[in-house]
């Protein structure tokens, strides 16, 4: 095996190998699936175990809203046949409360169809959903009389054909000019999620390369290694070998998502034919899988990974050589800030770029080489022009490679530089 | 000659490491490199070495300039000791083996031997930190000789090693000379080099200021003082004066005294040390 296959393969396997990569790659996943699936219902039950007892007290003759108000999961409603107000409103919560553990009152004191308004009283703070709970329980009522009350037979047939929804489908001419459905939507979805997984790799494997190149440092053993190769092939071999493991990881990921795609798909599909709503928005279903098929996935996963791989090329060249200029992890601080700049100016030019994706934001900063990797991303799903993609990668690569020639040469000085802080003026200087 | 450094001048940022330094080390010896810290010592090993350039001068091995190719004929074992902490003592071994252009097998089975030969067998499946420091410091050792380098360069071998494990080392790096090792080290340990080194040179303020065998300098340095021993078990030093003869000062002694035996005192390699370097 050439020495650069060595070190690429002890890099890979001192990061696989250990607990917390395990632990990330898979039990993450399932954590995160569990704290999504098991956690809301987990809470569920916590809240509907403690009904709260509220009482209703109705000044109109015959409690008519009172009537109206049912239980509901997380309030008992008690109906008070007399009226109370004032000052006695106070004493009979006191009383009640030793009583029958009461925890509000609600006073309708008036016609609700003049004056709207009714009050909750309470020695503690009130949530909100008592509120929500009694308006969507008088609303329906309420509605049904005003419009009762302007004598027109078929008034609430006529108000539902007035509303109007509107819904949209975007048709997306191929190259033949045959339409296509397609979804801003989805473009979205896939655009963001591919943005962040760049940013978030990036991020996280670039300070990966820079701590084990400080460790190398501090340890000293960069002395034995760079005494038996070159110190460009263990620059390489470092930022090579932190990339199989993120592949790694990202390859885990995708069949655990398939596994779990294919779980629920399956689930959905026996459920499916029984769900009577389903049946009948059959059509829907259909025109949403054209939709889904109609993204050309191949094409973006290409482009994807081209500009993955020459991102982390660009940013685990600059990585290694910060970490190469300092001794310790917390003297990196300095260095990491420009590049924490420029990713999160990435990230947000990405954010913006989705409402407008042919705009000029989106089109400089898919250009430029330092946010392209994350911005192109955004653009991928909407066909770009060849010669665009082409000018971007080729820009892309042109830097990485430029930096990674630069960033060499940053390393071999500065591996072996201790007991110093080291400027920028001084990298500079190393570079020549 | 093995190794001829020629003519070698560094500068780091206006301060000069290294004027103009020349010297030739022969086949099969053992090479000291010796001087205060700070002279140049490590300037010149790492130069050697390949890992830095010399601004001018040029460094020959077998007659040729050295090339980035040639560093797998070297063994390296830094004055700052490093090794990654993480990694098991085998496997650590066996990597930078490889790393040198050892095949596996090869590595795996030359490891082995090794730590037998140290007596850290049982800790071939330890994580490096779990060793002492002198136990690290064989670990080091090893990986530095494992592939069989025809040169071997120790920066201060005997540092952070105990006296019983300095003479283990000490009879290491002689039976690697037997086996046909060139040796170059540096060290401050002036016994080491009576003991162990075939000729050296003496660096001072980035220029070689004393250089040659040890033999021939502690010649050199000698003060014509004699250790006389009497028959009656009196023993004192006695010094030739200026002008006189070896053979007359004896004859004149066997006069005054019952002589039982008389031997020149050769100046320690640390008295030519402090001597030359305090000039």
């Amino acid at each position: 095996m050439s020495r650069l296959g060595l070190i690429i393969q002890r890099e890979y396997m001192q990061i696989v190998a250990k607990k917390s990569f395990i632990f990330t790659t898979i039990l993450l996943p399932i954590l995160m699936v569990a704290l999504v699936a098991i956690l809301p219902a987990f809470l569920a039950n916590v809240k509907s175990d403690e009904k709260k007892n509220v009482a209703i007290i109705d000044n109109n003759p015959g409690a008519v809203y009172a009537a109206a108000i049912q239980d509901t999961e997380d309030y008992h409603f008690i109906k008070v046949n007399q009226s109370i107000e004032g000052t006695e409103l106070y004493s009979y919560f006191q009383n009640e409360k030793e009583g029958q553990g009461l925890n509000a009152i609600v006073q309708i004191p008036a016609d609700l169809s003049t004056s709207t308004t009714f009050y909750v009283y309470s020695d503690q703070a009130i949530n909100s959903t008592l509120e929500r709970d009694i308006k969507n329980a008088l609303r329906p009522m309420l509605e049904q009389e005003r419009i009762q009350s302007y004598g027109i037979d078929s008034l609430a047939d006529i108000i539902d054909r007035c509303k109007v929804s509107l819904s949209s489908k975007s048709v997306k001419w191929g190259e033949e000019g045959e339409e296509k459905v397609s979804s801003a939507m989805l473009g979205e979805i896939i655009g963001l999620g591919l943005s962040f997984l760049t940013y978030m790799f990036v991020l996280m494997y670039g300070a990966m390369i820079m701590n084990g190149v400080i460790e190398e440092k501090t340890n000293r053993i960069v002395e034995v290694i760079v005494s038996s190769c070159k110190p460009m092939e263990l620059m390489l071999g470092k930022i090579i070998g932190v990339a199989l493991v993120g592949f790694t990881q990202i390859i885990i990921w995708a069949v655990l998502l398939g596994i779990a795609g294919t779980i629920l798909g399956a689930s959905a599909f026996i459920a499916g034919p029984t769900d009577p709503a389903a049946l009948t928005e059959s059509n829907e279903l259909a025109e949403i899988i054209q939709m889904v098929l109609s993204v050309n996935y191949l094409q973006i996963l290409t482009f994807f990974v081209l500009y993955f791989i020459g991102g982390y090329l660009l940013y685990a060249a600059l990585f290694a050589a910060f970490g190469s200029a300092v001794d310790q992890p917390s003297d990196a601080s300095q260095f990491m800030t420009p590049i924490m700049v420029i990713m999160v100016f990435a990230i947000y030019a990405a954010l913006f770029s989705i409402e407008n994706p042919d705009g000029p934001l989106a089109w400089w900063c898919s250009i430029i080489p330092f946010t392209s990797p994350i911005v192109m991303m955004i653009r991928l799903p909407y066909d770009v022009p060849f010669w665009e993609m082409l000018l971007s990668i080729a820009l892309l690569y042109g830097s990485a490679f430029g930096i990674l020639y630069i960033a060499g040469k940053i390393y071999r000085t500065g591996i072996l530089m201790y007991g110093k802080k080291v400027s920028i003026k001084e990298i500079i200087k190393w570079i020549k | 000659m093995f190794i001829e450094v020629k003519n070698v001048s560094k500068q780091y940022s206006g301060h000069v490491a290294l004027n103009n330094v020349s010297l030739e080390v022969p086949e099969g010896s053992i090479y000291g490199l010796l001087g205060p810290n700070g002279a140049g010592k490590t300037s010149l090993i790492r130069i050697i070495n390949r890992i830095t350039h010399a601004d001018s001068g040029e460094v020959l091995m077998n007659g040729k300039v050295m090339t980035d190719a040639d560093i797998t004929k070297i063994g390296y074992l830094p004055e700052e000791r490093g090794l990654y902490k993480k990694m098991k003592v085998g496997e650590q071994i066996v990597y930078l083996a490889r790393l040198h252009g050892m095949t596996k097998q090869d590595a795996k089975l030359k490891m082995k031997e090794w730590l037998e030969r140290f007596e850290l067998t049982e800790w071939e499946n330890k994580k490096l930190e779990a060793l002492s420091k002198g136990m690290a410091q064989k670990v080091q050792f090893i990986a530095t000789v494992i592939h069989r380098p025809p040169l071997l360069i120790f920066d201060e071998p005997f540092s952070g090693f105990d006296p019983v494990n300095a003479e283990i080392l000490k009879k290491e790096i002689i039976r690697l000379k037997d086996e046909g090792s060139v040796v170059l080290f540096s060290t401050h340990n002036m016994s080491s080099v009576e003991e162990v080194c075939d000729e050296i040179s003496l660096i001072n303020h980035s220029e070689i200021v004393l250089q040659g065998k040890v033999k021939d300098i502690r010649q050199k340095y000698k003060k014509g003082i004699f250790e006389v021993n009497l028959t009656d078990g009196t023993t004192f030093e006695y010094k030739v004066p200026e002008g006189m003869s070896n053979h007359d000062a004896i004859a004149k002694l066997n006069e005054e005294y019952d002589l039982f035996g008389f031997h020149e005192i050769l100046p320690s390699m640390h008295e030519i040390f402090v001597q030359t370097v305090s000039e």
